[in-house]
């Protein structure tokens, strides 16, 4: 910790004797604030349209970068979910495709929406956006590193969709990439597909780490004065706590794609067995796959954190603003981040239940993952308890809220089934499982990407999205994704296999027949509905109510820059200071229903603290 | 460390909301470490680093099969001349440092030459001894050992790399600065001065695993046992 932490023990006195002088008068020194210490950051500022808006420097354009491509790479992916679905629901409606083509739809999909979606636009997007807004800086601390960042982002990107246009197409192995079929003939895409896609991680790898490095070193060394780490907004402590899991996790998974390019590329055995071949042995010897599953479960579980955490700090901080109270249990919330961040890297072989584990490693991992339970569900009733008796705003931010938890709440205690090794071996490469991991780390963030959308729209763009559509969006979006996952429960349970291009002739289950049908029915129409917000934000551009300063009446720094939206630079002449925590609603005393956090204590001495 | 978790414990205890700690935290500098934004960043990059190695480690060790021919790395070669020259990258890193304070610009200019040189000297030992390995038909594919061999070796030297980039920016800045200025690089100096020796400390580490962790030496331990 800094050396002024000694300092502050000093200054605790003072200060505490200052406040208890409140009732007979305000102190001269209750508003008072050290001299800043860290010189102001030169930026660079550019002046022409490719400096300014193609290889800028700005974290807020940074971000809106990042978001923006990864919302392309999610309509692909989104692309191929009905493709997918398509031929689930009404096998050989689409003529062209095969099983192959399937199985390279099934591993895209994955790869896109877990990696190049949500992790981009959650770090990439959100974390440029709103760490330098939220924490008072005037932008990342390395902003040339930071730009890098994107555009190694957006090279990845192209590698990845390069794969399609490849003899051969791009891999069709499965998400987890597994080898050695990965790499063998016979698996689509086993060519120039799957190194194209382990040079993409690669690139998407070291770009997310000069990203990171911005990301951790401006929150813990760039924040304004009196921003304690305890003041930052949950958003902040979820992100911080994420790509600190993501710099410790994404190596594992840089070293898998660097070792099983070398397999296909050098004839390497990292993750190759002794393998026979039509009867004739490959080159092949005294590697494991083993290896392989433990070293992308290492960066793999962690991953449902990066995407997880800063969509719980998201949603606090939306809950708290739009039912007008503090976040219940700020401290345990912010533990709650840390611990589950520290668990994520425990309990990364319950993935591998089916791998042929000795059985106590198997009890091992799934007693870590019940424990992960137990922090996650404290952030649960403390949501819930927040908005227990507040004065919420029933908008579209809020009901996407909602529809958070709920799908959340669903979605993890499917995961606590999964948990137990006895109940994972007969479901495992089952649908209850993709419903499992859709609801929690697909449907649950996702309802908190949309929320943030619409809750911090107005801070970017200057103007409003329209809550009529909004509603429309969510209400589809939400009926839809639970016509969508709860049927495929149920499909996993009566034993239909996932990664199955067809079920061909298979009496048993002809009751899943009707229900792919009413799936991919399902899927097509949430697929569409997204398209009402890309509307939605297209004409709000133009047409949207303007959005003024801090239309939602928050606290947090983001919403108190000069101008809306925030110059380059964030706050003009002078750098914010911090007198308080962002979550000073309907505070006893004051005047309104919100205390920003660069309001100073002499303006609101008649308020009373709230125990939380 | 114990005052680090001790900190860091106090720090999450916190209680943001009531007016006596408000009253403290507005004191505050907005700054978590007393450290430098350059040192902070070599700091992050060491975790980083630090998995990334480990894993390759832990995966050597995974699939150490049985009777692998690592005698090679047996015979008197040039690693060990490699890994001296990386200590002395080190030393003079460390007297870079404590000429700094003194503020003694000739030697320290001279010293930061120096340390870049004998840096590519490192990295030229390396690749020559690859260049040896493979005249030995000692190949990245040959086996698990080798494998990981050139792996490490690579990314230690990719790292390195990176360093020697830095290494240049700082250098070509402070060999055109006087004596009164050269203080203004002194947080770049010393953030590279750390990388460097966590470069060594990774080196040695791998180094020492190569020599241990293998068919080679495991048999030669036995024979002393029996």
């Amino acid at each position: 910790m800094s050396e002024d932490f000694n300092e502050n023990k000093t200054i605790q006195a003072q200060s505490s004797e200052t406040i208890s002088g409140g009732e007979t008068g305000v102190a001269p020194d209750i508003d008072y604030v050290r001299p800043a210490e860290l010189s102001d950051q030169d930026l660079y500022h550019g002046h022409t349209f490719i400096t300014k808006w193609v290889f800028c420097q700005d974290a807020k354009v940074i971000g809106v970068q990042y978001f923006l491509l990864a919302t392309f790479t999610g309509i692909i992916g989104l692309i191929l979910s009905w493709l997918m679905r398509l031929q689930l629901g009404f096998p050989g409606a689409a003529g062209f495709m095969t099983a192959e083509h399937y199985y390279q739809f099934v591993t895209m999909h994955g790869m896109i929406m877990v990696v190049y979606f949500l992790t981009a636009l959650f770090l990439g997007g959100f974390g440029n956006y709103l760490i330098p807004l939220m924490t008072g800086a005037r932008d990342m601390v390395f902003p040339y590193v930071n730009m890098v960042s994107f555009w190694m982002f957006f090279v990845a990107v192209g590698v990845l969709l390069a794969s399609f246009f490849v003899p051969g197409g791009p891999t069709g192995s499965g998400w987890t990439l597994y080898p050695p079929q990965a790499i063998l003939e016979g698996t689509p895409g086993s060519g120039m597909g799957i190194i194209l896609m382990c040079v993409s991680l690669i690139l998407f790898v070291a770009g997310f780490t000069m990203g990171g490095l911005n990301y951790l070193i401006t929150i813990l060394q760039a924040r304004t004065r009196g921003m304690t780490l305890m003041r930052m907004p949950l958003t902040v402590w979820g992100i911080f706590t994420a790509t600190v899991l993501a710099m410790l996790a994404f190596p594992a998974l840089l070293v898998s794609a660097l070792m099983m390019t070398l397999d296909k590329v050098l004839a390497t055995s990292f993750f190759m067995p002794t393998i026979l071949k039509a009867g004739e042995v490959l080159e092949y010897g005294g590697g494991t796959p083993i290896l392989f599953q433990h070293l992308f479960w290492f960066f793999g579980h962690p991953e449902v954190y990066i995407v997880a955490l800063p969509a719980f700090g998201i949603v606090s901080d939306l809950i708290s603003v739009h039912s007008r109270k503090n976040i219940f249990g700020y401290r345990m919330m912010v533990w709650a981040i840390v611990v589950i961040g520290a668990l994520s890297f425990f309990v990364w072989a319950h993935h591998m239940y089916v791998s042929g584990m000795h059985p106590w490693f198997g009890f091992f991992f799934a007693t870590t993952t019940l424990i992960i339970a137990v922090p996650t569900a404290m952030k649960v009733y403390n949501w819930i308890l927040t908005l227990w008796r507040g004065n919420i705003r029933m908008n579209t931010v809020m009901l996407w809220c909602l529809g958070f938890i709920v799908t959340f709440v669903n979605g993890g205690i499917t995961g606590i089934f999964l948990g137990n090794v006895t109940v994972d071996v007969p479901l495992s490469d089952t649908y209850f499982v993709v419903a499992h991991f859709h609801m929690v780390m697909g449907i649950a963030p996702l309802m908190v990407i949309m929320g943030a959308v619409y809750h911090w729209f107005p801070l970017v763009a200057g103007r409003m999205l329209s809550e009529k559509l909004g509603k429309w969006h969510f209400w589809i979006t939400f009926l839809g994704a639970y016509s969508i996952y709860f049927p495929m429960h149920y499909l996993g349970f009566i034993g239909v296999p996932r990664r199955y291009f067809e079920m061909y002739d298979s009496p048993y289950i002809t009751s899943a027949v009707g229900m792919n049908e009413f799936i991919s029915t399902a899927a097509f129409i949430v697929g569409a509905a997204q398209f009402i917000l890309i509307y939605n934000i297209v004409v709000s551009l133009k047409m949207g109510k303007p959005a003024g300063k801090n239309p939602w009446q928050a606290n947090s720094l983001e919403w108190l820059t000069p101008s809306v939206p925030p110059e380059h630079g964030n706050w003009g002449d002078k750098l914010p200071v911090v007198y308080r925590w962002p979550y000073d609603f309907s505070v006893p005393g004051a005047k309104e229903d919100f205390i920003p956090q660069t309001t100073p204590p002499s303006e609101v001495v008649e308020t009373e603290v709230e125990k939380t | 460390m114990s005052n680090f978790i001790k900190k860091l414990f106090g720090t999450l205890a916190e209680k943001p909301w009531e007016k006596e700690q408000a009253a403290i935290d507005t004191y505050h500098s907005g700054k978590t470490f007393n450290l430098s934004m350059q040192t902070s960043a070599v700091i992050v990059i060491f975790g980083l680093s630090t998995v990334l190695f480990s894993l390759i480690l832990t995966g050597y060790l995974y699939t150490m099969p049985p009777e692998q021919d690592t005698k090679f790395l047996f015979k008197p070669n040039l690693l060990w001349i490699n890994t001296i020259v990386l200590f002395f990258v080190t030393y003079f890193f460390s007297k870079i440092t404590k000429d700094l304070n003194k503020n003694n610009t000739t030697q320290i200019k001279k010293n930061l030459i120096l340390v870049g040189g004998l840096s590519y000297l490192f990295l030229f030992g390396q690749i020559f001894f690859w260049y040896q390995l493979m005249q030995d038909e000692k190949f990245v594919h040959t086996n698990t050992y080798f494998s990981s061999f050139y792996i490490f070796t690579a990314l230690h030297g990719l790292h390195l790399l990176g360093g020697l980039f830095f290494w240049g920016k700082v250098c070509s800045k402070t060999l055109k600065l006087e004596q009164s200025e050269i203080i203004n690089q002194k947080k770049n100096i010393s953030a590279l001065s750390l990388y460097w020796t966590f470069l060594l400390i990774v080196w040695l580490i791998f180094f020492s695993t190569i020599y241990v962790f293998n068919d080679a030496f495991i048999a030669w331990c036995k024979t002393i046992l029996t």
